[in-house]
């Protein structure tokens, strides 16, 4: 096996994490994900509701919930498993080298403490900053993600804040340390749309500037025009297709990445039509509880096969650092 | 409203300070005796004498009738009027303890005597005994709280917080605890332990029972707090930014159970006072000669003292007043907390 550590930041590999819940059975949320981030390297999971993009963000800090287990698998940062390692050292790395910005940035503030105090704090559990120079810190951090009055804001409640300051507030408790690897998860779907644009330009900044990774979640395709340089697309727990952006939006391989980008593309061009259909992709996603032997997507494919009900289909890499997993393509012995 | 809270607040300010400063507002000490004036009602306090009206308050001395065999037959002799006097030197006393003084709030001229509330068996003054007595009553079920809360809080963290096998186990021992019928294991616990002890290893015994067994019901309610509190979303992005469960416990947790604490705190000192009072009652609290409300009513345990000198009863309305004004207080908290959650 090649040694890749050193080119890859991230590298996940046949990740199973399972939920058991008190009462019913064990739900299989990630089933098998592999994934490789590089340097600097800003890749978009794109995937619905329930597909398990939540579960990989928490997962990469393991921070699963108490009932959810990591069963398999390994993820391995700068070379070191992070499943392996203990809760000590994985503490160091969160806030310093892995970040989170959170979902939903109105809670995800202390509301008694000032937004600039809880910046302060991320601060203050990895670096050895005296009290003045952690203030200095914080109000750089602060002008760095937009404040154009960063003294007003350190003292400021996150309740007098709006939403997209909150969000701001966020990005800066997360980019404090100058972590290797942020991952915002679902960041900016709280935000209206002109929100989102700004928050999007400012990570696409940070990233520039720092040269930071982002793994960026969302359910929305629109969202990584013009941001992430790759995609991967989760259905069902697992990573169908990993492609980068332009492919995604232009040829996608895999039916249900071809699905999801015709419906996406159609809202944006079509949405005013009012006589037409929006389009949807038939069926329903499979019981994450009995899931199907074969390919996820089987039973709502419209280009299904005899043997996309039988295994899961293989890994096929039609170029470097991407991959499909769909009868369609590459060669098969069946 | 909040004039009625700043009221309410006020006064229960006041009550401690005059507990407190117990020696100052008392004009005799708790145990000194008038071996002549056993059971003698409490001196009435009069305005008109034959020259007319005074703004002075003056008492006569009583005299007891030598006729009747049962004590606590008395009248007022007439023939000395001993003026009431604000800020008057008396018997010395170390005010908390510490500074040596012999300042009284009030008092008469020698050989004259002031009994607001009467006397008990030993011609003991009544209302100083209830001030002093209060002291003890009053410092044991705060302590009891402080005991009760100190490791309702601990143990309630742990288990709110850890989760799991901590939490189950910890809170099957809650629900035993809060299964047992406290007062005859307080009364059980209590008679098993020496009955021989110095009053201030008694007092420290009796807290630390009360405590121990009240743990049990502030633990389970901060528990359910912090199971809420921990899955909160700041709490998770804290530690996703690699905050230690100390930091977390620190910042995010335990500034929240602060309003729970309040409240349970106001609920729970009336509550040991009356335990403390209960167990002082059965002579298995603090005992003679240092006064405290549950010793003070044990005299009454005599049916023919219980009829005859209600004034005795004092104790009891000082239990009922500290136990009405903490219960409001309670309600105040209550309400803040309440509005604060919505």
């Amino acid at each position: 096996m090649v040694d890749n550590s050193n080119k890859y930041l991230l590298q996940v590999h046949e990740l199973k994490v399972t939920y058991f819940p008190a009462n019913g059975d064990p739900v299989r949320a990630l089933d098998g994900v592999s994934l490789d981030i590089c340097s600097g390297e800003v890749v978009g999971i794109l995937g619905e509701s329930g597909c398990g993009k939540s579960t990989l963000a928490s997962a990469l800090l393991k921070m699963l919930p108490p009932q959810a287990k990591c069963e398999d698998g390994s993820i391995l940062f700068r070379g070191r498993d992070l499943l392996s390692l203990p809760e000590r050292d994985l503490r160091a790395i969160r806030g310093q080298e892995i970040s989170l910005i959170p979902q939903d940035p109105a809670l995800a503030l202390n509301p008694v403490m000032t937004a600039g105090s809880q910046v302060s704090e991320v601060l203050r559990s990895h670096l050895p900053l005296n009290t003045q120079q952690r203030r200095q810190g914080v109000l750089d951090l602060l002008r760095e993600v937009g404040f154009n009055e960063p003294q007003e804001i350190y003292s400021t409640y996150p309740h007098q804040l709006s939403g997209g300051q909150r969000q701001r507030i966020a990005i800066a408790q997360a980019v404090a340390c100058r972590p290797a690897l942020l991952i915002a998860d679902e960041a900016t779907s709280e935000l209206d749309v002109s929100l989102q644009a700004e928050i999007v330009t400012l990570l696409s900044q940070i990233r520039r500037q720092h040269g930071t990774a982002i793994l960026a979640i969302s359910h929305d395709p629109v969202f990584f025009a013009g941001f992430a340089d790759r995609m991967a697309v989760m259905y069902a727990g697992r990573i169908v297709e990993v492609a980068s952006t332009d492919v995604i939006f232009g040829r996608p391989l895999h039916p249900y990445t071809q699905a999801l980008v015709r419906i996406a593309t159609s809202s944006v061009v079509t949405g005013a039509a009012k006589s037409a259909r929006l389009p949807v992709i038939d069926g329903e996603t499979p019981n994450p509880t009995s899931l199907p032997v074969g390919c996820r997507f089987e039973p709502r494919c419209c280009e299904r096969m005899d043997v996309c009900s039988r295994r899961y289909p293989p890994e096929f890499m039609p170029a470097p650092l991407a991959n499909v997993n769909c009868f369609k393509y590459g060669e098969h012995v069946d | 409203m909040r004039t009625k809270t700043l009221a309410l607040v006020a006064v229960i300010v006041g009550l401690h300070l005059v507990l407190l400063f117990a020696g100052f507002f008392a004009p005799y000490d708790a145990a000194s005796q008038n071996r002549d004036q056993p059971y003698a009602p409490p001196t009435r306090l009069h305005f008109i004498n034959a020259s007319g009206f005074h703004l002075r308050p003056f008492v006569y001395a009583w005299t007891a009738n030598t006729s009747s065999n049962q004590p606590g037959a008395y009248s007022e002799t007439r023939s000395v009027e001993y003026p009431l006097h604000f800020f008057v030197r008396g018997s010395s006393y170390k005010l908390v303890g510490i500074y040596e003084t012999s300042l009284h709030l009030f008092g008469v001229d020698e050989p004259g005597r002031i009994f607001l509330w009467g006397t008990d068996g030993y011609g003991r003054d009544e209302f100083s005994r209830v001030l002093y007595g209060g002291q003890i009553s009053v410092a044991a079920g705060i302590t009891a709280t402080l005991i009760a809360l100190l490791l309702g809080c601990i143990l309630g963290v742990i288990a709110g917080y850890y989760g799991r096998w901590v939490d189950e186990s910890l809170m099957g021992v809650t629900e035993l605890f809060l299964s047992l019928p406290w007062l005859y294991f307080l009364l059980g616990l209590r008679a098993f332990l020496p009955l021989h002890l110095s009053a201030i290893e008694t007092f420290f015994l009796l807290t630390g029972v009360i405590g121990m067994i009240g743990w049990a019901r502030p633990a389970r309610l901060i528990r359910g707090l912090v199971l809420s509190l921990r899955s909160r979303n700041y709490v998770l992005a804290a530690r996703g930014f690699g905050a230690s469960d100390f930091y977390v416990l620190r910042r995010h947790i335990l500034p929240e159970t602060f309003g729970l604490l309040l409240t349970q705190a106001a609920l729970l000192v009336p509550r040991y006072i009356a335990a403390e009072v209960m167990l002082s009652f059965f002579g298995l609290g603090v005992t003679e000669p240092i006064p405290s409300w549950g010793n003070m009513l044990g005299a009454l345990q005599q049916y023919s003292i219980l009829v005859s000198y209600a004034w005795l009863l004092a104790p009891a309305g000082a239990l009922v007043v500290t136990s009405v004004l903490y219960s409001s207080l309670a309600d105040v908290f209550h309400s803040r907390l309440e509005s604060s959650l919505t």
